[in-house]
């Protein structure tokens, strides 16, 4: 128990450092450009499908979950508004980032595990090269970046699910399923959204870059490193899920009252 | 000059290496034999600082460089190249670029001269045409010698070979001895050769270092080494004279 916990805080501490050292190369360091938007490239041209995909049902979900109650109060003209918003506030970056993470996080993981146990990893510091600079830094944030992509594709996709839904299961006609998006989904609903998609994507890239990078003990190793990304990535997105929920509420709350 | 000073490097609870001590001078060949397992690698990787010892000192050139910080550490591995015992290529790398690596960050040469020691390092590993394929699309040994290639292309002054010929056929292993000796001798390269190749060790080396449980066993130039008395040795021998 004892021995579970130590490894455990050891591996978050880790993880806090290691998150330190990328945000300290990101100023002192810089990668390159072109690295940056390779992977930008890459991470995004890897999940277009599968999110589009997954955007597009959970909006078609969304609407008949809402379409069954809202019948009852014959309030289904505010449909369409309530099934984005709840997809903007929360099922939109948290599908994102459970898609990342299985796509691009295991993939990342995987990818600098074997650089780390095939000796690549020691051979770029021998040869001048800092690992964290050309290695880590474009990888982390690729998917950073790319995940604000996803997620707006997302978005959209959820939203023609969600008209397509709408207009099958509820008859309930495209023009009226848009009208109320803009009044339902306010700019605190956004912001909410994109910080939260934020957050998810540094958990994300932070764990699965870390521990790729720190793998040991050849192929079985790399493998268990992406056991362990997986696994670690969902626990602290749905934990940082319930962290930010109320914490960005408020601060978004701050900042628009201070205006 | 390199001076290690009982080094010491510890993994959790095992004492990997248990006070390591030698000098090595210019220009000298260098073998270090020991069995799996017993420190050789982490030895070789504390000398370039990719491992930190947990005591004793490493001095290099009359420097300390043991608590170097990783910038301080460039101006070590401009001196001091490694050829990983692994290939250790970057898959998504051409060869030529694979080579150029080091050239490019740590030597920051321009690109017309950059061609022209691939080039050159390439023939040197008997490998010349390869320049464009992918690591992937050649065999374990090419991939070697390419690795082989890539540090030895730095031109530093000191060479650390981690089982250069392990995988290797007869031929090619002749080969990378020869330059391994050609290097010592035209421009006073130190080698360090890891290996567990007792032939060749005889046969290039100016000293040999046995290594046993992460201690120094037995050590001597060959002559002195074929009239050792230590088991280890010994069994090492047994296998040449056979
Ligand atoms: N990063 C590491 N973390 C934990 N233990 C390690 C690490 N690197 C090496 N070791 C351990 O240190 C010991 C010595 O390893 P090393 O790779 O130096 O052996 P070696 O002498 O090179 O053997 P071989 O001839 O098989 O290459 C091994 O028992 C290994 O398990
Ligand atoms: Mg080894």
């Amino acid at each position: 128990m004892t021995k579970v916990a130590s490894s455990l805080l050891t591996d978050i501490g880790g993880c806090v450092l290691f998150f330190k050292d990328i945000m300290r190369t990101l100023i002192r360091k810089p990668c390159r450009r072109v690295d940056f938007f390779d992977q930008v490239w890459k991470v995004t041209v890897q999940s277009v499908s599968t999110t589009g995909m997954a955007g597009f049902f959970v909006g078609a979900i969304m609407t008949v979950q809402f379409a069954l109650q809202m019948k009852e109060f014959g309030a289904l003209g505010f449909l369409g508004g309530l099934a984005t918003s709840a997809t903007v506030r929360e099922v939109g970056p948290l599908l994102i980032a459970f898609m990342l993470s299985g796509k691009v996080g295991a993939f990342t993981s995987a990818e600098l595990g074997t650089m780390r146990v095939t000796e690549q990893i020691d051979a770029i510091r021998c040869l001048g090269a800092d690992p964290l600079q050309e290695m880590i830094l474009p990888r982390f944030l690729g998917i950073v970046v790319s995940s604000f992509f996803l997620l707006t594709l997302g978005l959209i996709m959820s939203i023609f699910g969600g008209m397509i839904m709408g207009a099958a299961f509820a008859g309930v006609n495209f023009e009226e399923y848009l009208r109320h998006i803009p009044t339902i989904v306010t700019l605190p609903s956004v912001l909410n959204g994109i910080v939260k998609c934020f957050v998810f994507a540094l958990v994300l890239a932070t764990i699965c870059t870390y521990k790729g990078f720190t793998a040991t003990g050849g192929a079985k190793g790399v493998g268990q490193a992406v056991v362990k990304t997986a696994v670690s990535t969902m626990v602290c997105i749905v934990i940082f899920d319930w962290l930010t929920s109320f914490l960005s509420d408020i601060t978004v709350r701050v900042v628009l009252g201070a205006q | 000059m390199i001076e290690f000073k009982n080094l010491v490097k510890t993994f959790g609870t095992r004492t990997v290496l248990k006070g390591v001590s030698f000098a090595i001078a210019q220009g000298e060949i260098l073998f270090i034999l020991g069995t799996s397992g017993t420190g050789k690698s982490v030895l070789l990787k504390n000398l370039v600082g990719l491992m930190r010892p947990d005591g004793g000192e490493i001095w290099i050139d009359g420097e300390e460089t043991s608590r170097f910080s990783e910038d301080e550490y460039l101006r070590v591995r401009r001196k001091v190249g490694m050829v990983f015992q692994q290939p250790a290529l970057f898959d998504s790398f051409t060869v030529f670029d694979n080579i150029a690596f080091g050239l490019r960050r740590l030597e920051k040469l321009p690109e017309d001269q950059i061609r022209e020691r691939v080039r050159e390092a390439l023939g040197a590993v008997h490998l010349a045409g390869v320049e464009e394929k992918y690591p992937p699309q050649l065999s374990y040994g090419m991939q070697k010698r390419v690795s082989l290639a890539r540090t030895v292309a730095l031109r530093p002054q000191v060479l650390l070979f981690d089982e250069p010929t392990t995988g290797l056929d007869p031929v090619t292993t002749t080969a990378v001895n020869q330059l391994i000796q050609e290097l010592s001798r035209k421009l006073k390269t130190t080698s360090i050769v890891v290996s567990h190749d007792m032939n060749c060790a005889l046969s290039i080396a100016d000293r040999i270092l046995v290594l046993d449980q992460g201690q120094i066993v037995d050590q001597g130039t060959p002559g002195e080494l074929k009239k050792s008395q230590v088991p280890l040795v010994r069994d090492f021998l047994a296998e040449v004279l056979a």
